[in-house]
């Protein structure tokens, strides 16, 4: 009986021990990373305790390197959250990137126009650079859906155009001929982001970011909307089967990703610079692939994939400065880690043998109780 | 006559990574020469117990002793190599090659570096001579009937030098003189010696054609015995675990208005086949009107066409007198309609989400299980509940994903939710296709419920003869494209009658045929 009681609260089933082995498969990638990066510094540093501090605790040593830490988060909610959204459509859909910088390109336009109030301003270039963003994500969405044209090959084309007519815009209608470089004319004082904590440089990027964390969460697991486009990820003849409109729907859900990146390409040039002055793609785009994968399309782990992600970039920052270990190193760890945690089948067999025992135990207690009746 | 044991399988555990105990300390043994039955409602561990012999799945615990050698399978190869051959329920041949060709894939004759078709073909002669099962070696497999193409997996088995065939519920997909041609195949077999393990849960063919049974229930071996020793309500006990009523409890049908109406429905498929030629029927409210037919002669198209999932060449269909060419699927399920795809893993379900999550699905956004497109996790959780609870779901709860489920609760849930839209008009295509006696019992128990208390109109697709004459009202049979008879009461007639008529021997008159059509 006492058996049976402490079976009974220890009873997992067998979704429990896979959400366990994802988190320990988390932590074991952290761990083998860390060794990684641990023997590369031993092997080019001449000071590997100090180089391997700075790798671990470098980014949070002084408020710079947290504003570093920071600002490199912020743009990754935003594409980590659009990216999301249109893999849990099953849409391989690689045009966040362009959507991201296109949104900056668009959000300055607005951003130049003089005598708009505070705030108002933003939410137009933060609407602009949605609309610009779900454009250039939706073009690939409405292409397959009409002439099947594979959405991966598309969207990743459709990146070139973004840039491209970006930097037209840029370099031929708002170009400030007197800046000395490369960069459209200064944005408006009334368009940009404030500082959020003085004296750093977080500013309110943050909390929108966060916002549409929220919002994507929200539409993918509350409502109707998303139901519909995971249900059409999962299984998409089920879906039509079922009466689910399935072709607008994914356009739909992609043009929603692209607005959201769009959104983040506006908040970005708008807190961090005073002018346009990016000369190529971001990045961006293809960092919310890699977080999206990382949270397995679910919005509510971007802020982790996103933190893990900036964090580990810090660091190779710091190290870069105070030490002659190369940035590489760094990029090097952060592919051990995302390779071992993006492996479904790692582990597998103690996994495997994990459920093997749990099956056993609970068929044990099974026949405890039909021997006791 | 005492024979002696030529395959025995000691202790045999088999677990799956999603924690299903496919076999728990499964022990099975074969005597050379026999006929063995091998028998369990779906999900009792039958096939994964042939697939861990055949080397397809490794076991998790036991052995296997063959001639009295301990020996580890790890392959088909190496299972061919110690002479088990299987034949598996879905044919594993390809289409577009000969006989010949088929037989001898992967070890085939050679003439200096080309391949001998001659040599191919006489090898397929002979091996067919010698077992007195006849095939014509240049036909192409495409062209081949069911039975045909089951009997050259049985060659290419043997050709490959099995004496121990595995035959995962052969019979499944034959008509009832090709079970009889079949069964006659495997008593001369049996009579040279070869070894045979037959799967199935019909029982009156494990009565005629078996020795010996093994019953699996719940991936437990609960009796072995001589089929003389049992009667086929003893088995059905042993396989469920309580007493089965194989007879259903009806009533005759109250017909009411046309429910849904066919004239002329004509489809051409994108090889330019007419694969429906000028089909003209009604179905009444409160009626169940089953369609026989073999695999092939239309019967997955028709379905697909009064779902809204196919579009027709020419004709007329009408749900409630209206035209279902170019609405959506939705519109069609908003009018009434409901429908059950013979394909449940692809169209009836989505395996990965949730049990909720598959039952909603063709109402999520409506009232009350959604406000302003916000789902209402509560309601949607609790009809859920109240389903599962109906259907007897047998599941850790309305959160489980769905591909945690045996083929019959699976079946369950797409039941559950199809038949509780209240349907004016249900397409039931293959409702308990593969499915263990339980589940399909209870099935068909809500499908006369709801003729009943709904007064639907039902269109019931079935490969299993018995079903369908117990359950439907009236019948038509469905032969290359064209409805070939229509019988308005299912008890004058059986299973052989239907046979031959859905093999084309037979057709019913222009007159008879005009029976199954009510709005003249």
């Amino acid at each position: 009986m006492k058996n049976k009681l402490a079976l009974g609260k220890r009873e997992l089933n067998t979704a429990q021990v896979t959400l366990r082995f994802r988190l320990i498969r988390t932590a074991i990638s952290l761990l083998l990373g860390l060794a990684v990066a641990f023997l590369l510094i031993l092997w080019v540093s001449d000071n590997p305790m100090r180089d391997m501090s700075n790798l671990l605790v470098g980014p949070l040593s002084n408020t710079h390197r947290i504003a570093v830490l920071v600002n490199m988060f912020v743009p990754l909610l935003f594409t980590g959250t659009a990216v999301s959204l249109m893999f849990s459509a099953g849409q391989i859909n690689l045009a966040a990137e362009g959507a991201f910088f296109s949104g900056a390109v668009v959000g300055t336009c607005v951003a130049l126009i003089p005598g708009i109030p505070f705030v108002l301003h933003f939410l137009l270039c933060a609407l602009a650079a949605a609309i610009s963003g779900a454009f250039f994500t939706g073009i690939p969405a409405l292409m397959n859906a009409k002439f099947k044209v594979m959405t991966v090959v598309s969207s990743l084309m459709i990146n070139y155009v973004a840039l491209f007519a970006g930097l037209y815009i840029i370099l031929n209608i708002v170009r400030d001929p007197t800046a000395g470089f490369e960069a459209s004319y200064k944005f408006q004082k009334s368009a940009q982001l404030p500082v959020l904590i003085p004296g750093t440089t977080i500013h309110v990027g943050l909390i929108i970011g966060f916002l549409m964390v929220f919002l994507g969460w929200f539409i993918q697991y509350k409502t109707g909307f998303g139901y519909q486009y995971r249900t059409i990820g999962k299984n998409p003849r089920f879906a039509k089967f079922s009466g689910i409109p399935v072709a607008s729907t994914l356009v739909a859900v992609q043009m929603l990703g692209g607005a959201i990146a769009g959104i983040g390409g506006a908040t970005e040039v708008l807190s961090l610079y005073d002018r346009f002055s990016y000369g190529g793609l971001t990045n961006h785009g293809w960092d919310g692939i890699m977080m999206a994968v990382l949270a397995r399309n679910n919005p509510k782990y971007i802020p982790l994939a996103a933190l893990f992600l900036a964090y580990i970039r810090t660091s190779a920052d710091v190290l870069n400065r105070t030490s002659q270990v190369p940035t590489e190193v760094v990029n090097i760890v952060q592919a051990v880690i995302i390779i071992f945690i993006a492996a479904e089948r790692f582990l597998y067999g103690w996994e495997h043998r994990s459920i093997v025992k749990l099956s056993e135990q609970r068929l044990e207690a099974q026949n405890e109780q039909l021997q006791e009746q | 006559m005492y024979r002696v044991d030529v395959l025995s399988m000691e202790g045999i555990t088999k677990i799956y990574g999603n924690g299903f105990i496919a076999n728990k300390d499964v022990t099975f043994t074969v005597r050379e020469g026999e006929i063995h039955g091998l028998l369990g409602e779906n999900g009792a561990g039958k096939t994964t117990l042939m697939k861990v012999l055949f080397g397809q799945e490794e076991p998790d615990d036991g052995r296997i002793v063959l001639r009295g050698e301990e020996v580890k399978i790890a392959n088909p190869l190496k299972a061919l190599e110690l002479g088990i051959g299987m034949v598996h329920q879905h044919f594993m041949l390809v289409d577009s090659l000969t006989v010949a060709e088929n037989l001898v894939l992967g070890i085939e004759p050679r003439k200096g570096l080309s391949f001998d078709l001659e040599k191919a073909i006489q090898a397929t002669e002979e091996i067919s001579a010698r077992y007195k099962l006849p095939i014509n070696p240049r036909a192409i497999v495409d062209d081949l009937s069911v039975g045909e193409k089951q009997r050259l997996e049985i060659l290419k088995i043997l050709y490959r030098g099995a004496n121990i065939l595995l035959l995962d519920e052969p019979t499944a997909v034959l008509t009832p003189q090709e079970t009889e041609e079949l069964f006659k195949q495997l008593t001369t077999l049996k009579k040279q010696g070869y070894t045979i393990v037959f799967i199935s849960h019909k029982l009156n063919e494990i009565k005629e054609i078996c020795d010996r049974i093994t019953v699996l229930r719940k991936g437990r071996v609960v009796a072995t015995a001589d089929v003389c020793d049992v009667t086929e309500l003893e088995i059905s006990k042993l396989m469920v675990g309580r007493d089965v009523d194989l007879q259903i409890q009806k009533d005759e049908a109250k017909r009411g208005d046309t429910v849904l109406k066919v004239r002329n429905l004509e489809y051409i498929n994108n090889e330019a086949m007419k694969v429906l030629k000028k089909l003209s029927f009604d179905v009444r409210a409160g009626e169940i009107l089953g369609v026989a037919s073999i695999e092939g002669n239309g019967h997955s198209e028709l379905s697909e066409i009064v779902s809204g999932l196919r579009s027709y060449t020419d004709g007329e269909v009408q749900v409630c007198g209206q035209e279902i060419r170019e609405r959506s699927i939705r519109a069609l399920r908003e009018s009434g309609e409901s429908m059950i795809h013979e394909d449940r893993m692809i169209y009836g379900v989505s395996p990965e989400q949730s049990i909720s999550e598959n039952i909603i699905t063709d109402r999520f956004y409506k009232q009350p299980y959604s406000q302003k497109g916000i789902l209402k996790k509560q309601t949607i959780q609790e009809t859920a509940d109240v389903l599962i609870d109906d259907f007897q779901i047998a599941c850790d709860g309305p959160t489980a994903p769905v591909k945690t489920l045996s083929g019959g609760n699976i079946q369950k849930v797409v039941t559950a939710r199809e038949f509780s839209a209240n349907p004016k008009m249900l397409i039931a295509c293959q409702p308990t296709r593969g499915i263990d006696v339980g589940a399909a019992e209870l099935i068909r128990e809500k499908l006369v419920e709801l003729r009943d208390q709904h007064r639907t109109a039902i269109l019931l697709f079935s490969a299993d003869l018995t079903e369908l004459l117990t359950t439907s009202d009236s019948i038509i049979v469905l032969y290359d494209g064209e409805i070939v008879a229509y019988f308005d009461d299912p008890k004058a007639v059986n299973e052989s009658i239907l046979g031959e008529y859905m093999l084309g021997l037979k057709r019913h008159s222009e007159a008879e045929l005009q029976g199954v059509i009510y709005e003249k």
